[in-house]
């Protein structure tokens, strides 16, 4: 794949102030949004828009995995990969609440990290199996190093999210407040949808990493919207209904930023930007 | 516990027999140029498997018995995955205006009529023929089975909640049908397909990753004090 940014970023976009390059590299974006989401995923006393800070991260994070094992081609579509990394994390997720009791001090639950290490096992077995010359033989590079990190980002994604609701990775109130209100499907597929639509909406030959990081974000603020209101619906939050409708208006803002940077983006990049008007009759 | 991570290994195995027997079709079959459903292996079987778990819920409610359930998952997702086939034949016969017809095989195995005379020539076949109805409906089945069978063990063997046990059953089919997918690479008609023959690779994949998906939800189950 033909994927040069380093020529492509030094056009338009530098010049109108339009990149968007936190942190710039592929290994410094997993290790940065691996230790923050985790280090906030610990402490879940927090506010919730830090954890929403969190959650944008390991999103993205988990995009840039989808986006590092598609683009060689699956030949199923790049949807399956996304909800690859959701499947694994709900399953790593529930493995890390079950853990999460032990070793508890306080609101800071260190324990929760074992279900991301685990998940990241199984990861790694799975990309081993699916790359293998005796099995399914895919043949992509790094797609070992892609499915591992897939599923430690769906699951530190899914344990975010369950401790922005709940306000706590208890076991018997995530199961109360995130399972048995069916919060966990929509979770699910908005997780999903912020892994895997982002490189699915832009891939082709002229895609290009920063640009797509911004359709990331933008469904990100989405996410954080949605989990907002299901915050103030349910009223966990140890801090009030405020720390509900801060996340709702932090999402909005973030949505509608980079949904301008995205948009301006596009049309900056595109050869040419024609307006259509309405729906046109055929002459 | 043993018996958790059986079924949940049984569960999966019949995950990836499933997405193996579906009419997967693609984007060629959203243009009309390839047969089956114009959509991935895994959104089908998403598709098929909840609503054979919507089934075996409502049944798990007032019923004990294992295959009750588990049957009634496989009809609720046969009935699924039917009218889908159903419907995309509808819509290719009269809205596109071709025939359903097998690409990959010359004679249709089950009835025996030609194919290659009525197919268009460049074209990989169209719409849901009579052998693809079959095996399709037939993957639905085993597809339903196989989900509605991890979440009765996962209901009433770990003791999770409905809601959890859903989600995670769900969770691990997905996997399973995933690695199916890769291993069938775009499109795939049902057991008449030459690729169907390279089952076996993605059942040894399926059988790895269930095992340890088993493990880690007995763990939990274990860990988390429902058990």
């Amino acid at each position: 794949m033909t994927v040069t940014p380093a020529v492509v970023e030094e056009e338009a976009p530098a010049k109108k102030g339009l990149s968007f390059k936190f942190p710039p590299e592929e290994t410094e974006m997993g290790i940065v949004a691996g230790i923050i989401g985790a280090v906030i995923v610990i402490f879940t006393g927090l506010p919730a828009v830090i954890k929403g800070v969190g959650l944008i991260l390991v999103l993205l994070w988990g995009m840039d995995s989808v986006r590092k094992t598609s683009k060689y081609g699956l030949g199923t579509g790049v949807p399956s990969i996304g909800v690859l990394g959701t499947g694994y994390g709900v399953v790593g997720a529930m493995m890390g609440l079950a853990v999460a009791e032990y070793g508890r001090v306080g609101q800071i639950y260190p324990a929760v990290l074992l279900g991301v290490i685990v998940m990241g096992v199984i990861g790694l077995v799975s990309g081993a199996i699916s790359n293998s010359e005796k099995f399914i033989a895919m043949k992509i590079p790094r797609l070992e190093r892609g499915m591992m990190e897939l599923g430690m980002a769906g699951t530190l994604a899914i344990l975010l999210e369950c401790s922005i609701v709940t306000g706590s990775l208890n076991f018997n109130a995530v199961v109360n407040q995130v399972m048995n209100t069916g919060l966990i499907a929509l979770m699910f597929i908005f997780n999903c949808f912020a892994m895997l639509h982002p490189y699915n909406a832009c891939l082709g030959p002229d895609e290009r990493r920063e640009r797509t990081r911004m359709c990331g974000v933008e469904i990100s603020g989405l996410v954080c919207v949605l989990l907002g209101f299901a915050q103030l619906a349910l009223g966990t939050s140890p801090y009030g209904p405020l720390d509900a409708v801060s996340m709702i208006v932090f999402g909005a803002i973030i949505f509608a930023v980079f949904f301008w940077k995205f948009i301006k983006t596009c049309m900056d990049e595109a050869y040419e930007t024609v307006g259509t008007g309405m729906i046109k009759t055929i002459e | 516990m043993l018996l958790i991570v059986v079924y949940v290994v049984i569960g999966g195995l019949l995950a990836c027999l499933a997405a193996h027997l579906l009419p997967v079709g693609g984007a060629p079959a959203a243009m009309g140029t390839a047969t089956g459903i114009a959509t991935g292996t895994v959104q089908i079987m998403l598709g098929a498997a909840m609503t054979g778990l919507f089934t075996a819920a409502s049944v798990d409610t007032f019923t004990d018995s294992i295959l009750l359930v588990a049957l009634s998952g496989a009809v609720g997702a046969t009935i699924m995955i039917c009218v889908v086939m159903f419907m995309a034949n509808i819509i290719y016969g009269f809205g596109a205006g071709v025939v359903p017809i097998s690409g990959r095989v010359d004679v249709d195995p089950i009835t025996k009529e030609p194919q290659a005379p009525y197919k268009t020539p460049q074209t990989d076949g169209h719409g849901v023929p009579i052998v693809v109805f079959v095996s399709g409906s037939l993957g639905g089945f085993i597809g339903g089975f196989g989900g509605a069978l991890m979440y009765y063990t996962l209901l009433n063997y770990a003791h999770f909640s409905a809601g959890t046990a859903a989600i995670g059953a769900i969770s691990i089919f997905v996997a399973n049908a995933i690695l199916a997918a890769y291993n069938i690479r775009g499109t795939i008609e049902g057991f008449h397909d030459p690729k169907f023959k390279r089952l076996p690779y993605a059942l040894v994949a399926s059988f790895a990753v269930s095992l340890l998906c088993g493990i880690v939800v007995s763990l939990t189950a274990v860990l988390g004090g429902t058990l």
